[in-house]
């Protein structure tokens, strides 16, 4: 589903994403592991069209979309969950949701179950749909980005460590729910993470980025054995 | 209290095309950044395609006036492709220089086309009014209601469209609007087609009153752009009652004290407003 050969990219003539390679299946969950630092929010920002690379490619369902401008890949259905948030500070939550279904406007019963849907899984927002975004807590602004980047119903979906800044509780919660996303709603996961153990907790398999290169990859239960990775993530 | 009331009537017909001529600024300031320095330059240019649709060619007035906002429109998107698109990465100062550019490319250009001296065009409805003892011309009439009318419909564009959705969207968040599959240029094109053409709108409406004159957009971009930071910086319910205050700031002071002291009613209000509330009427603090 998603291919990425070679990879490099550079920010502001400083070289931070060398040389990555991966590949993800459809329907799976894949963490990406490193530390603050480590090149993933730049490797996301890469994949999703929002920084260019200076050489590799990037196909998603056989398309190169290493050229591609972000709102065409969005459409094609990669959709960019960022840290940060980026939401719309000032629009209700509800508009900040069918701005997320901006893809498929115009269409409104597929709009209308698409927001049935997040709201089921986030019931806060519901109560809270009138209120303006920039209003929320953390915790909550992080759940109307992953409900507001889901409006579009994305093939592939890269969140981008949804768990930072947040109480270890709603870390929990969160975990629950975006696993859930993966297996009930068929949708392929891309999470990157600093909290290894919460990621290697959830996904199928993940990638270890170290200084903007994958040093390492395999499975969880792999993973997690790994002596590396135990002492640079878990902590043990 | 005729002399008051038919003051206030030209406060208000005044403040109807500074909120246009603000609101229009103020949208794009939201898009860019940065103030369109040369947004009083187009509100002139606007102008003077009404004079050449509707007096050079012939074609009456109301008709110009739909040919001069869509040619205004065009010059918006050409603008935004041209001249802002291709310094959307670089420091914001070349942008600011870039405006100052224009602006001058403008100005010079109706200087070059159009010639130094004022050009009237005839005004369509001379007829007037009489009610509660003050005379209201038509044409003036038209400006008050053309205003609220554009007003109305871009708030309705704004609230209840998707399209109108995403100038919002853009101004708050461009990565974030963008990473929603928004088509952030297009929204930009959009935004300058809008802001320039009601420009245009603003201009077609009151040039039958006034005369045209190349250095007509000079002081109006300058007053648009006290109106943007009296009411907030890209504040839109600002930059409209901005607009309409200051309308009536220098008609009021200008009736009562004396008329050529107008503009300094205007500015001494933003200096005094300013000074009481730095961010603006409606501003927001930045969080």
């Amino acid at each position: 589903m998603l291919k990425l050969k070679n990879v490099y990219t550079d920010i502001g003539g400083l070289q931070i994403i060398h040389n990555v390679s991966l590949e993800i299946e459809q329907g799976e969950f894949v963490a990406l592991l490193g530390s603050n630092g480590a090149g993933k929010t730049t490797l996301f920002r890469t994949v999703a069209g929002v920084l260019k690379p200076n050489s590799g490619t990037i196909e998603f369902n056989g398309m190169g979309i290493h050229r591609m401008p972000v709102h065409k890949i969005v459409e094609a259905g990669l959709v960019l969950c960022p840290q940060g948030r980026q939401l719309f500070p000032r629009l209700s939550v509800e508009k900040n949701l069918i701005m997320g279904a901006y893809p498929i406007k115009g269409n409104k019963p597929r709009i209308q179950k698409n927001l049935d849907r997040v709201y089921e899984l986030f019931p806060i927002l519901k109560e809270r749909r009138n209120q303006e975004a920039g209003t929320f807590s953390g915790g909550e602004q992080q759940m109307l980005a992953i409900a507001r980047s889901l409006m579009s119903e994305p093939q592939l979906l890269l969140l981008d460590e949804p768990s930072v800044g947040l109480a270890p509780l709603i870390v929990e919660q969160m975990a629950e729910t975006i696993s859930n996303i993966n297996r009930e709603m068929d949708t392929t996961i891309f999470l990157s993470e600093q909290n290894a153990n919460m990621a290697l907790n959830i996904t199928d398999r993940g990638y270890v980025l170290e200084n903007g290169s994958c040093v390492l990859s395999g499975d969880c239960a792999q993973l997690k054995d790994d002596e590396k990775v135990r002492k640079a993530y878990i902590g043990a | 209290m005729e002399l008051f009331l038919q003051q206030l009537f030209n406060g208000i017909m005044f403040g109807s095309t500074y909120a246009i001529v603000a609101l229009g600024l103020t949208l794009v300031m939201g898009i860019l950044n940065i103030p369109n320095f040369a947004h009083g330059h187009l509100y002139m240019l606007g102008g003077y395609c009404l004079f050449f649709f509707a007096g050079t060619l012939g074609l009456g007035y109301w008709a110009g006036m739909v040919l001069s906002v869509a040619a205004l429109g065009l010059v918006g998107v050409l603008m935004e492709k041209f001249v802002y698109r291709p310094l959307n990465d670089q420091p914001h100062i070349n942008a600011f220089i870039a405006a100052v550019g224009s602006l001058l490319f403008l100005e010079s250009f109706a200087l070059v086309v159009w010639g130094p001296q004022g050009l009237r065009i005839p005004n369509p409805h001379p007829q007037a009014i009489e009610l509660l003892g003050i005379t209201m011309s038509v044409q003036r009439l038209l400006v008050i209601i053309g205003a609220i009318v554009l007003i109305a419909g871009l708030h309705l564009f704004m609230k209840k469209t998707i399209a109108g959705a995403t100038i919002e969207a853009v101004a708050q968040n461009r990565e974030g609007a963008m990473l929603t599959g928004i088509n952030v240029n297009r929204v930009s094109a959009m935004t300058f087609a809008i802001s320039t053409g009601t420009a245009a709108v603003a201009a077609s409406l009151i040039s039958p009153i006034f005369m045209l004159s190349p250095s007509m957009g000079a002081i109006l971009g300058m007053k648009a752009f006290v109106i943007v930071i009296l009411g907030g910086m890209g504040s839109v319910p600002g930059a409209i009652l901005g607009g309409y205050l200051l309308g009536l700031i220098e008609a009021l002071g200008g009736g009562y004290i004396s008329a050529a002291y107008k503009d300094v009613f205007a500015f001494a209000a933003l200096i005094l407003i300013l000074s009481i509330k730095p961010t603006g009427l409606f501003g927001k603090r930045e969080v």
